[in-house]
């Protein structure tokens, strides 16, 4: 039987890696003394996809991006970015806007972008040729030749932001990025993304805000408590928890909450209960049968936002009871 | 390598900007000049402090009238052959003699009204002098006034006869000598150090402007960390070459308008001017970058400004004991404080260029060189290393990196 030798191996198994998941974690582990603040995290990025990291407060999210660019090593678990365990190796195909933004104040916005660029192994000359142009495309070419410490708050975070784009990386790693923008910004910077995705980047992304995630991100994880808690879609993650079902008879008779879900609560002349896992057909045919009638009847799917506080408000409890 | 180096340039072309092309890099550079205006105003000051002394001080001679025009016309002669023109002990004041000489004495040098530091009484064959404590000089010198009066009395001559009229010039020495050479190389260490102390110091606070306005996160997630801390580094290098041109050019200037009299005959070193600049050049630029890493290093765990002021007094003293041992090292060239000193990372700069003024031998240089270029980047290393440590907790600790353990039972 013919083998090859270990190294090659390896190598082809980390260039298909490169290929189809340029981002690629199994169980991350890091400790700041006492405080385990990530607790064996895996991650895997579909190559061309926005990835949502989703996780409350203090969950784990920043830490997880730091490792996995290499700003921090894990104390256990292996990383591969672009194909490489070593992200040092792949810097500058890698693009990074950190959750505390940082740019120096004296710099002009065009000198930023180009300096953040140089950074990553572009040329000074084309870096602010391309500067140029990203800050008149996203509206404040006014401001190239002004100094950073003269910009607003969210005029400077778009400036890190083209910076971080300029080298036209393979994987954008955005932190926060939605944090201290109007929503006029956040329009913009939502189509910022999917532009990049469109170009071929990958783009990982960590928010607390759902509204984001469930608009962009093909796939998400939630980390809360150190660890990933769910993985998949978002549509995965909203076929979590049941649909829910708002009812108004025609009758405004009591007796309708007879027939209905046991977890039904009367809002004014409406009912809200959780739809059975059979479904709603035959609830609604009972309804009509006994005479209720069907004044209106509206049947949602619950939002990412809900499956979010479910899932970490059972990490809480469990948490809690761990503590009791 | 070749990435770290490009990397490293980024980071020192950004920060050679971001001081030079600002007017407070003006300040910096003009500000010797405050010193020199300092120094300048400061010896005019003291000067006429002296001066002022000196003038108000006298010596006192007893003596009849006959006595006094002789003793003066010889205090004249001798003072001129021993001093020149201006210079020499107190202006001598002659006053007759009182009825009782031994109080007159005691009186005269206790008197508040005058600041007698010696006082000549008694005959001139036997001369009673008292002077002040530390003004034995002045004693001695009116004890040779009255033998010089005296051996003309006993000769028959007038008082201040010159028997002999000498032609003296000034010859500078050509051939550089043991002293002239190490005070070449002690020279050159005291303006390495000033220099250095003054520029490299300036490394301690460097990171802090990154930490504060969390350029760090950006920088460490692009370039390696030893790519920022030698970039930093070399920018502020830059800086103190300009720093170092400009001030250089205009002591050049300085000395090219000198008369040759001016004592820099002295300047000897015994490999030869040219090579001898130039491997100063090479070890100033070592020891800046020796210096500035521990001052990069330590400034870097800092956290604020207070911080940083505290750390930067131990290294301070630390580069002061450098300072103290390259002297001695100096002074005393092939003694075992010498070879020490030369072997020594962060003083071996200054060291070798001392060397470089007593020692014609050149491959020690290049072997002094490579050594401390090894060091500029273990120490690089070592600070970016406690930085990922200390600042943003990762990797392992110092003991453990040295293989160091403590376990506990």
């Amino acid at each position: 039987m013919h083998t090859l030798p270990r190294g090659q191996h390896l190598w082809r198994f980390e260039l298909s890696l490169a290929d189809d998941r340029p981002v690629w974690a199994s169980g991350l582990v890091k400790s700041f003394g006492k405080f385990e603040a990530v607790k064996g995290v895996s991650l895997s990025v579909p190559k061309g996809a926005i990835y949502g990291v989703l996780g409350p407060n203090g969950a784990g999210k920043t830490t997880t991006l730091r490792m996995l660019l290499g700003i921090i090593d894990p104390d256990k678990g292996e990383r591969c970015i672009l194909g490489e365990s070593s992200p040092r190796n792949v810097s500058q195909r890698v693009g990074y806007l950190p959750e505390e933004r940082g740019l120096y104040p004296s710099m002009k916005a065009r000198e930023a972008i180009a300096f953040m660029g140089a950074l990553r192994g572009l040329d000074w000359a084309e870096g602010r040729r391309r500067a140029d142009a990203a800050l008149e495309a996203a509206g404040l070419g006014y401001a190239a030749h002004g100094k950073i410490r003269k910009l607003s708050k969210g005029m400077a975070q778009l400036v890190q932001l083209l910076g971080s784009l300029i080298h036209k990386p393979d994987l954008i790693v955005l932190d926060e990025p939605f944090s201290g923008l109007d929503p006029v910004n956040q329009e913009l910077l939502e189509r910022l993304i999917l532009a990049e995705r469109d170009r071929g980047a990958t783009i990982l992304f960590s928010t607390h805000v759902m509204g984001h995630a469930q608009r962009i991100c093909d796939r998400i994880s939630i980390i809360a408590g150190g660890k990933v808690r769910f993985e998949g879609t978002v549509d995965e993650a909203r076929t979590m928890l049941p649909m829910k079902a708002q009812y108004v008879p025609c009758s405004g008779d009591d007796k309708v909450g007879g027939l209905l879900p046991a977890d039904a609560e009367r809002i004014g002349n409406a009912w809200r209960f959780t739809v059975p896992e059979g479904g709603a057909e035959r609830l609604v045919t009972d309804l009509i049968r006994a005479g209720h009638g069907i004044a209106g009847l509206s049947i949602e799917r619950p939002g990412l936002h809900d499956a979010f506080v479910r899932i970490v408000s059972a990490v809480k409890a469990e948490e809690a009871e761990a503590v009791a | 390598m070749k990435h770290l180096l490009s990397n490293a340039l980024i980071i020192a072309r950004r920060d050679f900007m971001a001081v030079v092309a600002t007017p407070t890099f003006l300040l910096f550079l003009l500000a010797p000049f405050l010193m020199l205006g300092v120094s300048v105003a400061s010896g005019i000051g003291g000067a006429y402090l002296a001066k002022g002394q000196h003038d108000s001080r006298e010596m006192v001679v007893i003596a009849s009238a006959a006595d006094a025009k002789r003793l003066k016309v010889e205090e004249d002669v001798l003072r001129s052959r021993l001093y020149g023109r201006e210079g020499g002990p107190p202006s001598v004041r002659f006053v007759l003699p009182g009825p009782d000489p031994e109080a007159q004495q005691a009186h005269l040098l206790s008197d508040k009204a005058m600041e007698a530091t010696a006082v000549m009484g008694g005959s001139l064959q036997r001369p009673v002098i008292a002077h002040l404590p530390g003004e034995a000089d002045d004693g001695r010198y009116l004890a040779l006034l009255a033998e010089e009066s005296m051996r003309s009395a006993e000769l028959g001559r007038p008082s201040g006869t010159q028997f002999s009229t000498p032609h003296i010039k000034v010859v500078q020495k050509t051939v550089p000598t043991r002293s002239r050479q190490q005070s070449t190389g002690s020279g050159t260490v005291v303006i390495m150090f000033m220099l250095t102390i003054m520029l490299a110091s300036q490394a301690v606070g460097t990171l802090a402007e990154e930490k504060s306005n969390k350029v760090i996160e950006i920088l460490a997630a692009s370039v390696p960390l030893e790519a920022v801390f030698f970039g930093k580094l070399m920018g502020l290098f830059g800086i103190a070459l300009v720093f170092v041109a400009f001030w250089g050019g205009l002591a050049a200037l300085g000395i090219g308008i000198l008369p040759a009299s001016a004592g820099l005959g002295s300047f000897a070193p015994v490999i030869g001017t040219p090579i001898f600049i130039a491997l100063a050049g090479c070890y100033f630029a070592m020891a800046f970058m020796l210096l500035g890493a521990i001052f990069l290093g330590v400034g870097a765990q800092a956290s604020t400004m207070r911080e940083i002021q505290m750390l930067s007094l131990p290294i301070t003293l630390f580069q002061l004991i450098m300072f103290g041992v390259s002297m001695a090292a100096a002074g005393n060239p092939g003694s075992s404080v010498a070879r020490f000193a030369e072997v020594f990372p962060f003083s071996s700069p200054f060291a070798m260029a001392a060397r470089g003024a007593t020692n014609a031998a050149l491959w020690p240089h290049i072997l002094a060189l490579a050594w401390q270029a090894l060091w500029v980047g273990i120490t690089i290393a070592l600070g970016a290393h406690f930085f990922r440590y200390g600042v943003l907790k990762s990797g392992v600790g110092p003991f453990k990196a040295l293989g160091l353990t403590l376990t506990r039972r």
